[in-house]
């Protein structure tokens, strides 16, 4: 618990210093909230959506030999969704609207998508110790068996439910 | 009319203690290019801070009810003076060049011209 408490300091933080930011949302990359400061939104939902958008991140890294995951940055009409790593084990989610300084975005986000990666490697080490092989990409037995254009299947697949529709009304790709 | 990569080497070379150049775009905060600094300074952060002082000098002119633009900013520190100078016209709307001068080597006045200069010049 005192993880999450500490984590959920760090995303007060970052709302107090990026002053455009709507919602933040700290998850494991296999999808469960570990904290959340998005008022308007279902935490659980986007971190199943973060977590699908990750699986097709690692993937494209992974072909196109850019690395390791460092951050998603989705630009929509209104706004921003930015995602950071944190560690191995765990991402951070930023909402922002249009005016939002990005320069600042990525600097605060990396800087906390950091700082949120040594609370999680502190408190959550033992248990969850396989957590970085809950990657999809490390996580498949065998990259050759599993035919082209599709995903590695992941645990959970299904958010508990579905994600609250947006204000600006977008669908929940299926 | 000069191209980035060569307005950027411009500011450094021919402009009398310029330590660190970089044009940014403030409607992201991001720099566009970016010369010297190195790591003591980092222009990434200094690109993402001056675009809110840009944008913060922006709001209180349209709060005052000036219809004006701005061309250049001048803030002085003890050791260094930053310049901040707004792109005009051809596709430049929304840039700026950010300029950091050694003040113990600079030329303030001869600065702000070759800097006014070589904007003029700058196709982005």
């Amino acid at each position: 618990m005192a993880v999450e408490s500490d984590v959920l300091d760090e995303l007060h933080r970052l709302r107090n210093r990026v002053p455009q930011l709507t919602g933040s949302l700290a998850a494991t990359v296999d999808g469960l909230v570990l904290a959340h400061d998005a008022p308007g939104t279902e935490p659980e939902g986007l971190a199943a959506l973060t977590a699908a958008a990750l699986g097709v991140a690692y993937r494209m890294a992974e072909a196109t030999a850019r690395g390791g995951f460092r951050e998603l940055l989705l630009r929509g009409a209104d706004g921003y969704v930015a995602t950071y790593a944190a560690g191995p084990a765990a991402v951070l989610t930023l909402l922002a609207d249009g005016r939002v300084n990005v320069g600042r975005l990525h600097l605060e986000g990396r800087r906390s998508g950091a700082r949120i990666g040594e609370l999680v490697a502190a408190g959550l080490g033992p248990e969850r110790g396989r957590a970085p092989a809950a990657e999809p990409v490390t996580a498949l037995p065998d990259p050759a068996a599993r035919p082209i254009g599709t995903l590695p299947v992941r645990t959970p697949q299904r958010p508990a439910h579905q994600p609250a529709p947006q204000a600006g009304g977008h669908h929940r790709p299926t | 009319m000069a191209n980035l990569e060569t307005s950027l080497k411009e500011c450094l070379g021919s402009i009398d203690g310029a330590t660190a150049v970089a044009l940014v775009d403030y409607t992201s905060g991001m720099a566009l290019g970016t010369l010297g600094g190195g790591k003591d300074f980092n222009l990434e952060v200094a690109a993402a801070g001056n675009t809110d002082v840009v944008r913060s000098k922006l709001r209180t002119m349209e709060h005052l009810g000036l219809k004006d633009e701005i061309e250049d900013i001048l803030i002085t520190l003890n050791t260094q003076y930053h310049m901040i100078r707004l792109l005009k016209g051809r596709g430049g709307n929304g840039l700026f060049l950010y300029l950091v001068l050694d003040a113990s080597r600079a030329n303030l006045a001869m600065a702000r011209h070759q800097l006014r200069r070589i904007e003029g010049d700058l196709e982005v």
